[in-house]
């Protein structure tokens, strides 16, 4: 599960960055991704749809905790945890 | 200002930057206007669906802006547009700002729609294709204020930055509020202009509804125009307070002499002779220039049969026998009706003429009309003195605006 996840969310990742960014890991830094931090929201609402969770927070705020695609992956991975 | 006896500090164009159908910068946009080459032609680069219209002045090919990706993504075409010629302008006028001057720098760029782009893009998702929300760059990148913010993030300008929008004379009245903001002693140096990128299906479906569009070209005053022509584009001026300017040695393209600013006060789309003589009379007045001092009316010069005769009324009623000793054109006839951004993109057209003594033809004239009986410079640039310009705008809303420039003397 865990690394089927992972998997799914840097390849989200993969089709919202710049095209100059290189090979994305768990420990990439999301402001090294060069997608904006709006965005960064975007991809987490199609990781909402995709697992039938659902944050309830403000979206300019709602990931500003995190910094590298690890942080990403665990939150999401909690909130499917909650949901089953 | 003239009415009020106040004493106006002097205004100085240092920087032009501009981007549409004709060129991606001065440079290129001025040699497609002085050859009289009109860059209007079928639509390619959006889906027209199944519109009618096919004609229109876009942007073929963008130039290498180099914008990073993280900051493309929250910008509508509108905005890039800005921003590239923004870059341009700001460039020309040698303008390298320190946290001091950036507080006295600002920007008002207008828009007469707003960014389409993603909205378009989101009725199609949402309804057509069943995507479950709009994009979340919507409100951002479509917001009619966005080219002034990506502006002033772009260049660092930490003073007045707004837009305005008065549809088809956005551009000048952007012009003439960034004018004003330097006068009352808000700024030292504003980017003022208009942008628009109206080249998307449910824009282009709008205006053919109102039957004004032509189907081949615009050509204007000519006896056989048949309507106008969207284009896409920005166009922006470095404005700034003469002592600034010269004290920083700036090159000093033009002075800006003025503007005048009307309503017709009566229907939102059919103009009258009043409203848009008002305006040029105004202008004149705020310039203090007399009908004889100018040289060169940019027109507003649709192509509609209802603008250009009234828009010839107008300017007769204003400028009685030195109307028959002027220049007249209308620069649409190449870079197409760019709606909010025309304007500013016409004051491109106005700066050179005064610094180049060259008057940019109307193309795709054929037929004179007895109804647009002024000197309307039919296809052929021609060379001659231009001590001042002025440009027209009058918008749907009977809105109008008038700009004055005039060549720049040290006393």
């Amino acid at each position: 599960m865990s690394d089927e996840l992972a998997a799914t969310i840097i390849g989200k990742i993969k089709t919202h960055a710049a095209p100059e960014a290189g090979e994305i890991t768990l420990d990439t830094r999301l402001d090294e991704l060069g997608i904006h931090s709006l965005e960064l929201t975007e991809i987490v609402f199609e990781l909402e749809d995709e697992f039938g969770i659902e944050i309830e927070t403000n979206a300019i705020d709602a990931w500003s905790s995190l910094s590298n695609v690890g942080d990403l992956v665990e939150a999401v991975r909690g909130l499917v945890g909650t949901r089953a | 200002m003239a009415a009020s006896g106040v004493e106006k500090p002097r205004i100085v164009i240092t920087g032009l930057g501009g981007i549409c159908a004709l060129g991606t910068d001065v440079s290129a946009i001025w040699e497609a206007m002085r050859a009289g080459r009109s860059a209007i032609g079928p639509i390619t680069t959006t889906p027209l669906h199944e519109l009618k219209v096919a004609c229109g002045a876009e942007i073929a090919r963008m130039p290498d802006h180099g914008i990073e990706h993280k900051r493309l993504m929250a910008m509508d075409r509108f905005s890039l547009l800005a921003v590239i010629a923004a870059r341009e302008a700001a460039a020309q006028a040698g303008l390298s700002l320190d946290a001091d001057a950036s507080a006295r720098a600002g920007a008002v760029i207008g828009s007469g729609v707003c960014g389409w782009e993603m909205i378009e893009d989101n009725y199609r998702g949402i309804l057509l294709e069943g995507r479950p929300r709009a994009n979340i760059f919507s409100v951002p990148r479509g917001m009619t204020g966005a080219p002034s913010g990506q502006v002033s993030m772009d260049l660092g300008l930490r003073g007045p930055v707004f837009s305005v929008t008065s549809a088809c004379a956005s551009g000048n009245h952007a012009i003439a509020s960034a004018a004003d903001q330097i006068a009352l002693g808000r700024a030292d140096v504003m980017l003022a202009g208009g942008t628009e990128a109206p080249l998307i299906w449910g824009i282009l479906k709008g205006w053919e509804a109102m039957r004004v569009l032509a189907k081949d070209t615009c050509r204007p005053f000519s006896a056989d125009r048949e309507g106008l022509v969207i284009g896409e584009g920005a166009g922006v001026v470095v404005l700034e307070r003469l002592e600034h300017a010269l004290a920083r040695g700036a090159t000093i393209l033009a002075e800006y002499a003025g503007c005048g600013l009307s309503a017709d006060a009566t229907d939102i789309v059919a103009p009258t002779v009043e409203g848009p003589a008002a305006a040029m009379a105004g202008c004149l007045a705020d310039a203090r220039l007399a009908p004889e001092d100018i040289d060169y009316i940019n027109a507003h010069g649709t192509g509609t049969r209802m603008n250009d005769e009234i828009e010839t009324r107008a300017i007769r009623l204003v400028f009685g026998d030195a109307a028959d000793k002027l220049s007249v054109s209308s620069t649409k006839s190449m870079h197409g009706h760019c709606l909010g951004a025309t304007a500013a993109l016409e004051m491109i057209a106005c700066v050179k003429a005064v610094t180049d003594g060259i008057v940019p033809p109307t193309a795709n004239h054929r037929v004179p009309d007895p109804a647009c009986d002024l000197d309307v410079t039919p296809n052929v640039a021609r060379v001659r003195e231009v001590r001042a310009a002025i440009s027209n705008a009058f918008a749907f809303g009977g809105t109008n605006a008038t700009v004055a420039v005039k060549a720049y003397r040290s006393q």
